[in-house]
């Protein structure tokens, strides 16, 4: 009886639920397709604002909107990153942003980017962020032909090495790209043989272990277990229990939520971060500093030069920082998403610059104008190779604390002109999965 | 009529046996891989710290979703801003132990402050929509999504973490070769048996839990008894928030806080109650320690390149549990 009554007001409630979202989607959308004039050229930011990556949203938010800021003559509105950006315009052409909100599955993203280019119109679609979400996107966009897509974040290798869609653009590279220098280190400097690999389920992980075996294994190096955990698990204590015995350390390749609970759960159990752990690529965000003083000393691989000294780097990190004064100091700076969103929003910029915003026919001199592009970002010189992927220099970046006690980073090594292939080591067919590459 | 009935009582013993032989050959395949069959290397010491995660996490769950079905369990209101009232638990302790404050008494002080916001709730939203049970579902729907966004401005969105002090935030040995176990995961389990043990006392045995049982059984013979039900409901509902925001504390020690873990909370509640049955005490401890164990041992255990799938195994859990009692194992007809 008591069941019956749940169950009917179960039911109730989804169709309640359905009905309401369908309500407030709509009402979105009312805001979203203000009508505009013929020769605004409309982008779309698709970013997560929900799930396990939820946290990264205003760092991807800042930086493409930094460089509408910057580059093209916007206007924040206000202190923080979710204020909205007015006034931007390329060649005398107004820019009209709209957002996607995606919570890192492909499904969710799909709809996101179908909404915004179908629905709301968007011209040039930035993002997404996680690395299923990419797969998904660069699929989609080769029925989108007359569009263009420039990545976001999203670091799955087969993105770009095997769906390839001529419309799509990776100027941060892939995950393991963003690993180049870590197996090395790991080898040469640590002088570790036997490792462990603990990863979230999904390609842009098994991307980034890819980029590592790539230098670890030819090395000599042996990887004794990899543990995969289901994306949005939240307790994280089994996963630590099955790191095995006798290992010289372990690669952690989480994002977000799940690299707190890893970290905290490895440091109380007494493990020492810092000389038996190396970050992957999200590892090394500032949002996982709440884990506090075991994060001292944590090495790991960034297609970003955290707490770089470079002036490049300073002035984009000064530029930032004074364009959002309401966010504390390194929040936003210290964090991949922040400059690959901003690298990927300054590559359409300069795009549209060099054809004078001219998107006709079906935008192909803008793509053209995309492909030769060399970026001079604040991580580097970056120019795409024939898939359309970034070649572009790599650092390995350690928490360190700072003189007055908070974390921060520095970088510690620079591998120049990594390429996605990593010389040869990965093509087409190689697509990195739990157990591939082989070590 | 007693032909079908019999058909009834086969098929129902049936289920049952299936239900009982599942349940053994996943307890053999889990012990048998323990100690090396099945191409698996033998790990006693695996074994036992997954097990002990397993149950760890099941008292997290007990406490969060003892409060949950004790207020579904008198009141008949479904109240999905139990994660929101989880969630903002958690953030409340943190901003006292960021301000130097004991952890304990900040455990207390937040679990207090979520119990009198339930209060607030209860009598401002939910008190004069007394059995409408959809329309209060829906109040408290709302009630998350506000808190939901209304957190992320306040706490921001990235997962924080509560550091508990010195003793509490290091691990014990169990002598176990180079084992350590985390003292917070063994804290919350005891927590949860006080907390499991106070209740079932509380129900059974005063004259307020005969109260609570009463109101239970029917509600509206209690009430023409001469038992003020509104004081009765509203202390329910100050207990029952008081347990999420507790464990919300706890949790934001145990794992971390962050946006999201609401709902996952209200979901993992759901399934504890739905699965034990709701409204019963009992049932929430069986319920959290079946969602427990099945979470961690399903990890570790499933065969190689399917433990991806140890995430549907909880919903499948649901599923079968449902299927075979549909009024959850300890619900009532």
């Amino acid at each position: 009886m008591v069941s019956m009554m749940l169950t009917g007001t179960r039911r109730r409630l989804s169709s309640w639920a359905v009905a309401v979202g369908l309500g407030l989607m709509v009402a979105a959308c009312g805001n979203s397709t203000s009508t505009s004039n013929s020769s605004t050229i409309k982008i779309g930011i698709l970013t997560t604002c929900g799930g396990p990556f939820a946290a990264f949203e205003q760092e991807s938010f800042s930086g493409a909107k930094y460089a509408l800021i910057q580059s093209a003559g916007g206007k924040s509105q206000g202190a923080s990153p979710q204020n909205g950006v007015s006034g931007a315009s390329v060649s005398g052409h107004p820019i009209e942003i709209s957002f996607g909100c995606s919570d890192a599955t492909p499904d969710k993203a799909l709809a996101e980017a179908r909404r915004l280019i179908q629905n709301v119109g968007v011209d040039i679609l930035l993002g997404p962020l996680s690395g299923d979400e990419g797969i998904a996107i660069a699929n989609y966009a080769k029925q989108q032909p007359n569009k263009t897509f420039v990545n976001g974040t999203s670091g799955a290798q087969q993105t770009t090495l095997s769906v390839k869609a001529p419309n799509f653009f990776r100027f941060g590279g892939d995950g393991a790209q963003w690993m180049a220098g870590l197996g090395t280190y790991a080898y040469q400097t640590l002088h570790w043989r036997n490792v462990a690999i603990l990863g979230e389920d999904y390609s842009y992980p098994w991307t980034q272990a890819a980029g590592f075996i790539g230098e670890f294994c030819p090395a000599g190096g042996k990887v004794a277990k990899r543990i995969w955990i289901p994306l949005g698990t939240t307790d994280w204590a089994s996963a630590v229990a099955q790191l095995p015995g006798g290992i010289d350390g372990f690669l952690l390749l989480t994002g977000g939520t799940d690299t707190v609970a890893v970290e905290k759960e490895y440091a109380t159990r007494g493990g020492n971060l810092a000389t038996h752990m190396l970050g992957g690529s999200s590892v090394m965000d500032p949002t996982s500093f709440t884990v506090g003083k075991p994060l001292d000393g944590l090495a790991g691989g960034s297609p970003v030069p955290l707490g770089s000294t470079d002036s490049a780097w300073t002035s984009y990190v000064n530029g930032l920082e004074g364009a959002y004064p309401a966010t504390p100091k390194g929040s936003l700076a210290g964090s991949l998403f922040t400059g690959l969103y901003y690298d990927g929003m300054t590559a359409i910029i300069q795009g549209l610059k060099q054809v004078g915003a001219d998107l006709s026919g079906n935008q192909s001199k803008f793509q053209q104008a995309l492909s030769g592009l060399t970026l001079s970002s604040p991580n580097g010189s970056i120019k795409l190779d024939s898939n359309r992927n970034a070649i572009l220099p790599n650092y390995i970046v350690e928490i360190v604390s700072q003189s007055d006690g908070s974390l921060g980073f520095k970088t510690i090594k620079t591998v120049p002109n990594v390429n996605q292939t990593f010389n040869g080591f990965f093509g087409p067919s190689s697509s990195p999965s739990r157990d591939s590459p082989s070590c | 009529m007693t032909l079908r009935r019999l058909r009834a009582e086969i098929a129902h013993r049936m289920a049952g046996g299936l239900a009982l032989l599942v349940l053994v050959i996943a307890v053999v395949w889990v012990l048998a891989r323990a100690v090396g069959l099945f191409g698996a290397t033998a790990n006693i010491s695996l074994f036992l710290i997954v097990t002990l995660n397993g149950l760890t996490l099941a008292g997290l769950y007990f406490i969060v979703a003892s409060g949950f079905t004790l207020i579904f369990g008198l009141m008949r209101v479904v109240n999905m801003a139990h994660g929101s009232l989880y969630l903002l638990g958690g953030y409340i302790g943190l901003r006292l132990v960021q301000n130097h404050l004991n952890y304990w008494l900040a455990l207390a002080l937040a679990a207090l402050a979520i119990g009198v916001i339930g209060l607030v709730m209860q009598q401002v939203f939910l008190r004069w929509n007394q059995g409408q049970d959809l329309r209060q579902a829906l109040i408290t729907i709302a009630i998350s999504v506000v808190l939901a966004d209304q957190m992320i401005p306040y706490f921001g969105a990235a997962a924080v973490a509560i550091n508990a002090p010195g003793g509490l935030n290091s691990s014990v040995r169990f002598g176990l070769g180079d084992v350590r176990y985390p003292t917070v995961r063994l804290v919350v389990l005891g927590l949860a048996v006080l907390i499991g043990v106070s209740l079932w006392y509380a129900i059974q045995h005063t004259r307020f839990g005969m109260i609570i049982r009463a109101g239970v059984d029917d509600r509206a013979m209690t009430s023409a008894l001469g038992v003020n039900v509104q004081v009765v409901f509203g202390v329910t509902f100050f207990i029952g928030a008081l347990l999420a925001g507790l464990g919300g504390v706890l949790g934001g020690t145990m794992i971390a806080l962050a946006p999201g873990q609401d709902a996952s909370f209200l979901l993992s509640s759901l399934v504890v109650v739905i699965v034990g049955g709701m409204g019963s005490l009992a049932g929430a401890l069986v319920g959290a320690l079946a969602l427990g164990l099945v979470d961690q041992l399903s990890g570790v255990y499933l065969p190689a390149g399917y433990t991806n799938f140890s995430i549907l195994l909880t919903f499948a859990l649901l599923v079968f549990v449902l299927a075979m009692r549909p009024t959850g194992l300890f619900g009532r007809r």
